[in-house]
């Protein structure tokens, strides 16, 4: 089955549900508007799993193929979000075994494609450079941790799902999600405590 | 006898911090946060990293990266049979000149030089799949749809 193509888009903004069953029934305007709502999240989840802009696009395309061969499979109800990013993280873990291509600092690339870019600027630059520096330095910080401390706090922190759907991406009780997360942020915390004598800018403002 | 307090357990503050937790669970944090300065500490922590990550914004592909990219999953197919393809004629080509090598009436150094890093290559690609077959029963994600 092709992967839609979002520059052709027509279809109205619709109940996710609706065009899940308007893609199963082979609705193009339904497919493409799938595609183009959760393209970019796949893309960012297989980023920060992954730390490299190629992957993370391969990745990205394959578990929208995957996901549009699996539709007749998906249960008609469930958020489309979470499915699909666990086929995500499903095939970086994969590409993860088989090339070991995770990076340790994954912002450090030397055109820059990977440092987050900032939408709030604010007035003063001060406060504007330790934003950007505390962003770039948990970054950093998360991508020393183990990978199921990294890809927990992506899910919640980066990609924003609850502990439910975290629960169904990764296969566990959802008991067990505050636990693990807990884990990961505490374990963060320690990495940006021990930077050195800038340590964790308590007096930082978001 | 006095007795001790319930000992408090930390993985709530991610839990309150992230709203999920019950109304009982979140008037309980609230009074240990007014309580246990140390708590408060790590909450307040928690607090600005999560802020921080969430304001983080990545630089997105374009259309055109998009349109790079297989679109069907015969395009996929096809691509993964090239180089299924490419693979077959590889180890048929080497096999086939290495069996050559090794009957033709050539020194044994030039033998070596040829046959060694062949050889490296064909065992790199061994210990590669060997790795892969014996972590197979145990891959805890196997039976997970990818």
């Amino acid at each position: 089955m092709a992967i839609p193509q979002p520059s052709i888009l027509t279809a109205p903004a619709s109940a996710e549900s609706e065009l899940v069953s308007l893609a199963r029934s082979g609705d193009a305007a339904a497919c493409d508007e799938l595609a183009r709502r959760f393209r970019q999240p796949a893309y960012l989840l297989a980023l920060q799993l992954l730390g490299d802009q190629e992957d993370a696009l391969d990745v990205a395309q394959d578990s929208l193929l995957r996901f549009f061969t699996k539709l007749h499979r998906f249960r008609s109800g469930l958020p489309v979000k979470p499915w699909l990013l666990s086929i995500v993280r499903n095939r970086a873990l994969d590409l993860v075994r088989r090339k070991k291509v995770r990076r340790a600092e994954p912002l450090e690339n030397e055109e820059g494609d990977y440092r987050p870019e900032l939408i709030d600027h604010g007035v003063d630059p001060e406060t504007d450079y330790a934003r950007r520096e505390l962003k770039e330095r948990l970054w950093r910080a998360l991508g020393l941790l183990p990978a199921n401390q990294r890809e927990i706090l992506v899910l919640r922190d980066y990609q924003d799902l609850s502990y439910a759907e975290i629960a169904r991406v990764l296969d566990v009780p959802v008991g067990t999600v505050m636990s693990r997360l807990h884990r990961a942020r505490a374990g963060l915390r320690v990495l940006l405590e021990r930077e050195g004598s800038a340590g964790f800018p308590r007096s930082t403002a978001l | 006898m006095s007795k001790n307090p319930p000992l408090f357990d930390e993985s709530l503050l991610s839990g309150y911090l992230d709203g999920e937790l019950t109304q009982a669970e979140s008037q309980r944090v609230r009074l240990h946060l007014e309580t246990d300065p140390e708590a408060r500490r790590i909450f307040d922590d928690l607090s600005r990293m999560r802020q921080a990550a969430r304001g983080t914004r990545f630089r997105l592909p374009d259309d055109r990266q998009w349109d790079e990219r297989p679109k069907h999953s015969g395009s996929r197919l096809a691509r993964d049979a090239g180089w299924l393809l490419l693979a077959i004629w590889l180890v048929a080509t080497t096999g086939f000149g290495l069996y050559h090598l090794a009957v033709s009436p050539e020194g044994l150094w030039l033998k070596l030089t040829i046959f060694a890093p062949l050889s490296g290559i064909a065992l790199l690609f061994g210990s590669t799949v060997l790795d892969r077959l014996k972590t197979l029963p145990t891959d805890r994600y196997r039976r997970v749809e990818k």
